[in-house]
């Protein structure tokens, strides 16, 4: 028996040694193990043998059985490899560095950086307004302490429309609503679109955007405005930044601010793009006029606020290095495409 | 404005204070400075010279030979110039010293050396003038450095206008050194004037005020026997440093009184005025101004006249008729204070902005007039020692500004700036600036000074900013303010607008776009592109091309699309921007939030964009308002870019929310014929007033759904839309779903009919569907299609 199944083993050996695809393993292995196969013969037969014997060749069946199994499945393992590699060495090698077409389209950089902002101040606490483009004259001049025939009406350039309208020439056009729709204590910011009425150049743009903020509360001070302005900006501009007031003139704020951060490109030791000042002029301020406070419906001996302006196409040619302002409204995706979405 | 630092010194005394340091700190506390000249850097070593000789030059007939004295030796020089004279003194340039930056040196002209130069005005850098050399008073030294005799070093500093927008004191040199007093903690000298009661007793002026709603304040004085035509030439150069033209002595002297005081004055030809009235014109006149200028001045206008002859537009420009010229012996003198809107607007009519307008658009101190002429007089005894006084200095001050008077407290100014003052501190401050205080109590009670009380100082919020920038915004320590902190969420409408970017920039690789918000008419003609000429236009623009709103956001973004086709194959473009109609013409506009988006392609076919655009569509209504949107053929088209064969309404509820259509070809041809374009307009606002529809999870059936495919065949001109149509209208009960399987055109076979294969999914919530019910709902849906004509093929 023992000279049989030894017989037997060399065969099975050589038969897988010989299989070269695993379909043809599988149907060996039921050849050999299968109901059919010499072993189970043995096995059912194996009443014929002495029944002393008989523990011990359905031992040395069974272990054989266990051996060719372990042998089928190395196999079988080998052929998938080798299947495997087959596979990999017939597959198509891609070229990885080839240019890919570009999926991705681009948002305006303006979007881009009122985002940025808006997300800051709405951690804040402020709600976002959205303004008008088209304004009456009374809201972008009355209602901002700018009366008719007053000389501040020269700082703007207005576009007037024939139906007696205009098209706002400052985000401040919207205080007077905001002011009438929130009451006190408010804190709001609403970026828009603004138009002057001038001829362009690299530095002068008839549209261009602008993010006004105001904030009105018990006892608001200068030294609030101060604090708020350098916290905010140091935000903005993602670096400490040291900023001054000077006086400015703007008919809807009293006291008026124009206020300069340290510059963000030399620290303030002077550099070309601050004109060696150290300074930057960035964004005109102030406590909000008593007069504005009253014709938005607030009262101004309970309350006091402060507004400021940013200048949102300035603030992207910062962050983007545009030197261009009339680039932002050109629609040129040679320059557009180039910002892409962040 | 420019500020001549020698001109302020007049005023304060400087001495020991750094000037650049002061300029600094000026901006600081007052306003903008933009600018530092510093004169007389590029002069030195120049000397005073006496002629001695002129000879011909044997070389040159332009040229002579000038033997000058410099006081210890004789120079031998060249010169073209014609008006010298033997024994003129002349400012004389030495070798080694400095002109216009330039080092003097000795040269060789046709053959003769010159060991320096006589100079002119120009060449000095204190005027225009190089029509000769200059010629100084023949009492002059010789041998001493120009400069002793000439004010050529001066400090200039440029202030900017619009920060003095609101600030009517500080439009002259005495208002500017008040200022600068109060920053420096110096004292303000006197205005030396000469008194005029000694005149008291002549004769009044003949002047009439008529408008006395316009003219506040007119004094006026009558002067004989002028000799002089010329300022000192130290004045002079005060300025022409401040950027005026000299022209004689009496006109330079009431530009002079204008840049000391800010008090602009008139010098009229006394012997061409007899009866002045001021008065507004009751009727449209012409009037020549003294420029040479014919000017229409509308009705209303405020004028002086002579009886009936306007001769003078009040507060702008005299008239060609009365002015001074050099045959001047008499003026008369006006010194006047007219109301700053009656100016401004004269100004803005006639187009005419002078120096004396902006003045007196800025609300100027009525107390400055008399003030102003007893300085011209000083200034024109100075210069003109026989003068003779004939008039009294006849004053009419019709109009006063109310005295103003504030009350305010420590406390409330402290809170405001957010600093711990003293009010002796603030009190101090606060007389510095000439303000009056009284303190009474707690209370301090401010008088404003008239030349703050025009228009400038009225309210306590005027008085915190007068003591913080004097205190200096430099010593405000920030402070925080407690707040609550609560994030505020996006708002509705900005995330519908965030999401249509986003979607439109990251997934169909479209480039966000800023365009104008006006049409372009040199473009609309050039692409063809036909608007509604009659939308709200612009009364004042630069540009003619720009001046109709636009109605649509479609015409800006073909003008982009054009200007980019060169540059690429593909070009997908967007603008969420405005656009502005009118409900009824003149009356105020409706402006309406709109996105505009154009798909362009060289290698797509126009059905793929059209295509694409519907996804692009669907995409934004379900992202934002998980709504389904048709899509149904335009009634009246309304643009002549949209096209009359493959476009369509967006439609949501039964309103139209947009289209989208193919570019008319017209338009396309013109753009380029070789792409495709499609574009589609959504109306945002009124996407936003759409209510989400909120989602429900609904359990699945457990039962097996059933599918079945179904083909129908139609004319190939028709829509799938009438096939939804019938689905809808049967209100299957087991129908989950149905969906577009293929569509089968084959002109051999079909002819013009196509077969659409659409498949439906049955399904029932609580049991398994019969045999029965299927084919039930099946002979429901073909007898449907088949009453509309749609074959169904079995």
């Amino acid at each position: 028996m023992e000279e049989k199944l030894k017989k037997i083993k060399e065969k099975v050996e050589i038969q897988i040694s010989q299989v070269e695809e695993i379909n043809s393993l599988e149907k060996l292995k039921s050849e050999i193990l299968g109901r059919k196969g010499e072993l189970t013969q043995i096995l059912k037969n194996l009443k014929s043998y002495d029944e002393s014997q008989r523990p011990k060749i359905g031992k040395a069946v069974n272990d054989l059985k266990r051996l060719i199994e372990n042998k089928i499945e190395e196999k079988k393992q080998v052929l998938k490899n080798q299947e495997l590699n087959k596979r990999l060495e017939s597959e198509e090698k891609v070229d990885f560095s080839l240019p890919v077409k570009e999926e991705l389209g681009s948002l305006h950089p303006i979007t881009i950086v009122q985002r940025e902002i808006e997300e800051i101040f709405r951690t804040m606490g402020f709600t976002v307004e959205d303004g008008n483009e088209v304004e009456t004259e009374y809201n972008n001049f009355e209602a901002v302490n700018v009366p008719k025939y007053h000389p501040a009406r020269d700082m703007q350039d207005t576009y007037w429309l024939e139906n007696g309208q205009l098209l706002k020439t400052q985000t401040s056009a919207a205080q007077n609503r905001i002011m009438k729709k929130y009451g006190a204590p408010l804190k709001a910011i609403f970026p828009g679109r603004c138009f002057r009425n001038e001829d362009l150049d690299a530095s002068h743009e008839n549209t261009f955007f602008q993010l006004e903020g105001m904030m009105i509360d018990k006892d608001i001070s200068v030294a609030n405005l101060i604090y708020f302005m350098k916290t905010t900006l140091s935000e903005i501009f993602k670096k400490d930044l040291r900023v001054r007031l000077r006086p400015g003139f703007f008919p809807f704020v009293e006291p008026g601010f124009e206020l300069d951060v340290s510059c963000m490109y030399c620290e303030g030791k002077g550099c070309k793009v601050c004109k060696q000042a150290g300074w930057i002029e960035l964004c005109p301020c102030g406590l909000i006029h008593p007069k504005v406070l009253k014709m938005g419906g607030i009262d101004s001996e309970k309350y006091s606020g402060f507004a400021f302006g940013l200048g949102l196409s300035r603030l992207a040619m910062m962050k983007y290095g545009i030197t261009d302002l009339r680039l932002l409204n050109s629609g040129d995706l040679r320059v557009l495409k180039q910002i892409g979405i962040k | 404005m420019y500020i001549s630092m020698n001109w302020i010194k007049d005023f304060v005394d400087l001495n020991g204070i750094d000037l650049e340091e002061l300029i600094n700190r000026f901006t600081l506390s007052t306003a903008e400075v933009e600018g530092i000249i510093k004169h007389g850097e590029n002069i030195g070593g120049i000397i005073t010279a006496k002629i001695l000789k002129i000879e011909k030059h044997p070389g040159s007939d332009k040229l002579r030979i000038i033997k000058v004295d410099t006081g210890n030796e004789t120079i031998t020089c060249l010169c073209g110039a014609k008006n010298i004279q033997v024994g003129d003194i002349v400012p004389f340039a030495k070798i080694g010293s400095i002109v216009d930056g330039r080092k003097i040196e000795k040269v060789e002209m046709a053959g003769q050396v010159s060991n320096g130069m006589c100079l002119s005005e120009k060449e000095l850098g204190i005027s225009e003038d190089n029509s000769g050399v200059m010629i100084l008073d023949e009492n002059t030294e010789v041998g001493i450095d120009i400069k002793k005799l000439l004010d050529i070093d001066d400090i200039i500093f440029e202030v900017d206008n619009k920060s003095l927008t609101n600030r009517p004191d500080l439009w002259g040199h005495y208002g500017i050194a008040r200022e600068i007093a109060a920053i420096t903690g110096r004292k303000l000298k006197k205005l030396e004037i000469e008194e005029l009661e000694n005149y008291n007793n002549l004769k009044d002026v003949n002047v009439k005020v008529e408008d006395t709603e316009k003219c506040y304040r007119y004094s006026s004085i009558e002067i004989e026997n002028i000799k002089n035509n010329k300022l000192d030439i130290n004045k002079r150069i005060r300025l022409y440093y401040c950027g005026m033209r000299s022209i004689s002595l009496l006109v330079d002297l009431t530009n002079y009184i204008m840049l000391e005081l800010g008090q602009p004055m008139h010098a009229y030809d006394k012997s061409l005025v007899n009866n002045i009235k001021v008065k507004s014109t009751d009727k449209d006149i012409q009037f020549k101004t003294l420029d040479g200028n014919l000017r229409n001045i509308n009705k209303g206008t405020l004028m002086i006249w002579d009886n009936d002859t306007p001769i003078s537009i009040a507060g702008i420009m005299g008239g060609e008729n009365s002015e001074i010229t050099e045959k001047t012996i008499s003026l008369l003198l006006e010194s006047a204070n007219f109301d700053s809107v009656c100016i401004r607007k004269s100004a803005l009519d006639l187009k005419l902005r002078t120096d004396a307008s902006a003045h007196y658009e800025k609300s100027l101190d009525p107390f400055l007039t008399d003030i102003a002429i007893k300085r011209y007089i000083k200034l024109l005894e100075e210069n003109d020692k026989e003068i003779r006084i004939v008039s009294n200095l006849t004053d009419i001050y019709a109009k006063k500004y109310p005295e103003i008077e504030i009350q305010i407290t420590k406390e409330y100014i402290n809170s405001r700036i957010g600093i711990e003052l003293s009010e002796n501190r603030i009190i101090e401050i606060l007389k510095s600036l000439e303000f009056g205080v009284e303190q009474n109590g707690k209370i301090l009670t401010i008088k404003v000074p008239s030349f703050r009380a025009t228009k400038d100082v009225s309210m306590k919020a005027d008085l915190v900013e007068e003591i913080a920038r004097i205190y200096g915004y430099d010593n405000i320590k920030p402070q925080t303010k407690e707040q609550s902190l609560k994030i505020v969420e996006v708002e509705e409408d900005k995330k519908v607008e965030n999401t249509i970017k986003d979607l439109l920039a990251i997934k169909y690789g479209a480039s966000e776009v800023h365009t104008y918000v006006w049409y372009d008419k040199k473009r609309n003609k050039e692409l063809g592109i036909e608007v509604n000429e009659d939308n709200i236009k612009l009364a004042n623009s630069l540009n003619a091309n720009f001046n109709v709103l636009r109605e649509s956001m479609i015409p800006s973004l073909l003008y982009t699309l054009n200007e980019n086709i060169k540059y690429y194959s593909d070009v997908n473009i967007f603008e969420s921007g405005r656009i502005f109609k009118y409900p009824k013409k003149g009356e105020n506009c409706v402006e309406v939030k709109s996105l505009g988006v154009i798909l362009c392609s060289k290698n797509k076919s126009s059905k793929e964009l059209i295509y694409k655009g519907i996804e692009i569509i669907n995409s934004i209504m379900e992202l934002n308002k998980n709504i389904k949107v048709r899509m149904k053929d335009i009634k009246n088209i309304k643009y002549n870019w949209i096209s009359p064969v493959n476009s369509a309404e967006i439609i949501y509820n039964n309103d139209s929310l947009g289209y989208i259509s193919e570019l008319n070809i017209n338009i396309k041809d013109n753009i380029n014929n070789k792409t495709n374009i499609v574009v589609i307009e959504i109306n945002l606002d009124k996407l936003n007033a759409i209510k989400v529809i909120n989602k429900k999870y609904e359990e699945f059936s457990k039962y097996q759904p059933v599918e079945i495919d179904i083909s129908v065949l139609m004319d190939k001109e028709e829509k799938y839309s009438s096939l939804e149509k019938c689905i809808d209208e049967v209100k299957l009960k087991d129908l989950l779903k149905y969906e577009l399987v293929d569509i089968f055109e084959d002109d051999k076979k079909l002819q013009n009919k196509k077969s659409i294969t659409i498949r439906f999914t049955l399904l029932s919530k609580d049991h398994t569907l019969s045999s029965e019910e299927i084919n039930n709902d099946l002979q429901v849906l073909i007898e449907k299609f088949e009453e509309n004509n749609y074959y169904v093929k079995k």
